[in-house]
């Protein structure tokens, strides 16, 4: 598996202050897999996804693409390498409308100038594409419900075409049909060739669309299995580190 | 279950109502415009003259050019205090250079130089030293006049008359200053930047959240450092005019100078906690702020009235500015079509 490797991670750390977030993380993700990232709060995944996007740096570990080491040094290095994130907070501007937000970084020109017509029906057909429902691409972002602004974050990391796309907590704020429309679309794009990494506390989720789980527990990976392996009792277990993982006998 | 129901794409690039795009807190501002016009056009019966009106437009205009500016910085979520204070210093700069004898091409691309620099210095120390701006602009603010008055030993020193520098400030075209025209420029200058390009984009979102702007892979920094350097550069311009026109450069002139400024901007509806920049809004506030001290002066009343009637409209208008918003939803749902 390490030899089709898209994505390796090696003894990344972390520290805020005196704050060692991460303390040596491991991690593969193979093209077309989807991972899921579990841990408790607090166990480091956010960050250590932040990392993978260039959104913060980390202090050492190796990030390897493709077989590249790589480094970056801000969030547009990691785009370059086409890797794409919904962040938890979702990462989007509250004044802005929508299409200005799909295209937050990119807005296609004219000249000088940004080229709104183009930009707002490039963004009328993406969302459209995506089953994303908001009535219009002029309607500010901060007007939006939770579930929708949460679709349009979704919708932005999924334009980009990414190789790589980071889900954290993507269907937090989604009713049950939109949680079942971003499943589908997971499924999708891994099934062409695009690595997953999903981050989810509904564990009946993973279950449904991931090959393989990684545990984080206290700032580093400490489980890895495919999902073939487990069953719900036994990753509640492994998450709430309640027994050793294997031989667990009780489950929270 | 893999095949889902699939509602209808009803994602539409479709503009919205004039009502609903446009600043309801600077339309409250317009309507203030107009009733201020009509009341001074009837209290004083030559305020509504063309000589006024273009008089007018001669005394809002070294005002509205750094207002330009100081919408960028707003927006941003940022503020500028040191304006006042690097107008004197070019003001003082270009003064000092013509009695030097320089060239006064030359001594127009120092001054717009040395309010660049000041306005990189802001930037740099707050953008990315992370110093907040409030605090370094306060500094400057005593650090940039301190070295003006230094220099002069608080003198006023005078510029030759027949000198070009000074000729731009009484030049006319069709009726208004060369000063009047200037802040047209800066206007429509500012108007696009803020409206058409990715900067002005950049600008509103980063006041929204500057984080998420950084995440998608802009320099926030820079474009932070840039806003600063354009309230420099505009203070720059408004120095150079403020010697032109008074025939003399002072390092006590802009006395307070950046507080009529941000008021024009907040009166004008940009967002004082940045996020929403209107540069039409911007025009209207400094209409407003040079109305009033005109029409007063037109009515012949005690001049030391006017700064006391001055504050309370700023007072008033930026109340119905932070209140526009809620008033506007008010009337928003008292006016929705079903």
């Amino acid at each position: 598996m390490s030899d089709t490797s898209l994505v390796t991670l090696r003894g990344i750390t972390k520290s805020f202050g005196p704050v060692q977030s991460l303390r040596g993380v491991d991690l593969t993700l193979a093209p077309g897999e989807v991972l899921g990232l579990v841990g408790d709060n607090g166990a480091g995944k956010s960050t250590l996804m932040k990392v993978l996007a260039g959104a913060i740096q980390h202090d050492s570990g190796q990030i390897t693409v493709d077989g590249r080491d790589v480094r970056f040094a801000s969030p547009a290095d990691a785009r370059r390498e086409r890797i794409g994130i919904v962040y938890q907070d979702l990462a989007l501007c509250d004044t802005l409308d929508v299409a200005s937000n799909l295209f937050l970084g990119r807005e296609p020109r004219k000249g000088p100038f940004i080229d709104r017509r183009a930009m707002h029906a490039k963004a009328a057909e993406t969302l459209s594409e995506l089953h994303v429902r908001v009535k219009s691409t002029y309607q500010e972002i901060g007007r939006l419900s939770g579930g929708q602004r949460q679709a349009v974050a979704i919708a932005r990391a999924v334009s980009f075409q990414p190789r790589v796309l980071i889900l954290d907590e993507p269907t937090a704020a989604l009713a049950v049909a939109e949680v079942r429309q971003v499943l589908k679309m997971i499924r999708d794009v891994a099934s062409q060739g695009v690595g997953v990494i999903l981050i989810t506390h509904r564990l009946q989720d993973l279950f449904e669309v991931c090959d393989r789980i990684t545990v984080m527990h206290e700032g580093r990976s400490v489980e890895d299995e495919p999902i073939s392996a487990l069953d719900i009792e036994r990753l509640v277990a492994m998450i709430t580190r309640s027994g050793n993982g294997s031989d667990t006998k009780e489950v929270a | 279950m893999s095949v889902e129901a699939v509602p209808a794409p009803t994602v539409l690039a479709e503009t919205p109502g004039w009502w609903e795009r446009s600043n309801k807190a600077t339309l409250a501002m317009a309507g203030v415009t107009v009733v201020l016009f009509l009341c001074f056009g009837i209290a004083a019966p030559n305020f509504l003259t063309f000589g006024n009106i273009s008089n007018l437009a001669t005394q809002v205009a070294i005002t509205l050019i750094v207002a330009v500016a100081m919408t960028f910085v707003i927006t941003t979520g940022q503020i500028d205090l040191s304006v006042g204070s690097t107008v004197a210093f070019v003001a003082t700069l270009t003064a000092e250079m013509l009695r030097a004898g320089w060239d006064s091409s030359l001594v127009i691309i120092a001054a717009l130089l040395a309010g660049l620099l000041w306005g990189a210095v802001n930037g740099w120390l707050s953008a990315y030293q992370k110093i907040p701006p409030f605090i370094v602009t306060l500094a400057t603010m005593s650090v940039i006049r301190g070295l003006a008055q230094l220099w002069t030993k608080g003198f006023s020193v005078p510029i030759d008359r027949r000198l070009y520098v000074a000729r731009i400030g009484a030049a006319k075209f069709l009726g208004f200053s060369a000063l009047a025209w200037i802040a047209l420029a800066a206007v429509v200058l500012g108007a696009v930047m803020l409206s058409t390009m990715r900067f002005g984009n950049y600008v509103n979102g980063i006041g929204s959240q500057e984080e998420s702007v950084r995440r998608a892979g802009v320099n926030t920094d820079r474009i932070k450092m840039i806003t600063l350097m354009l309230a420099g550069l505009a203070a720059g311009v408004a120095g150079l005019l403020t010697a032109a026109r008074l025939g003399s450069g002072s390092a006590n002139s802009g006395q307070g100078f950046e507080l009529t400024v941000i008021a024009a901007v907040v009166l004008g509806g940009t967002n004082l906690f940045g996020g929403r920049g209107t540069m039409v809004g911007t025009i209207i506030g400094a209409v407003i702020t040079g109305v009033i001290a005109n029409g007063l002066t037109l009515l012949g009343v005690s001049p030391f009235l006017t700064p006391i009637v001055t504050g309370l409209v700023l007072l008033a208008a930026i109340w119905i500015n932070l209140r526009g918003r809620t008033i506007a939803d008010l009337f928003a749902h008292l006016t929705r079509r079903p």
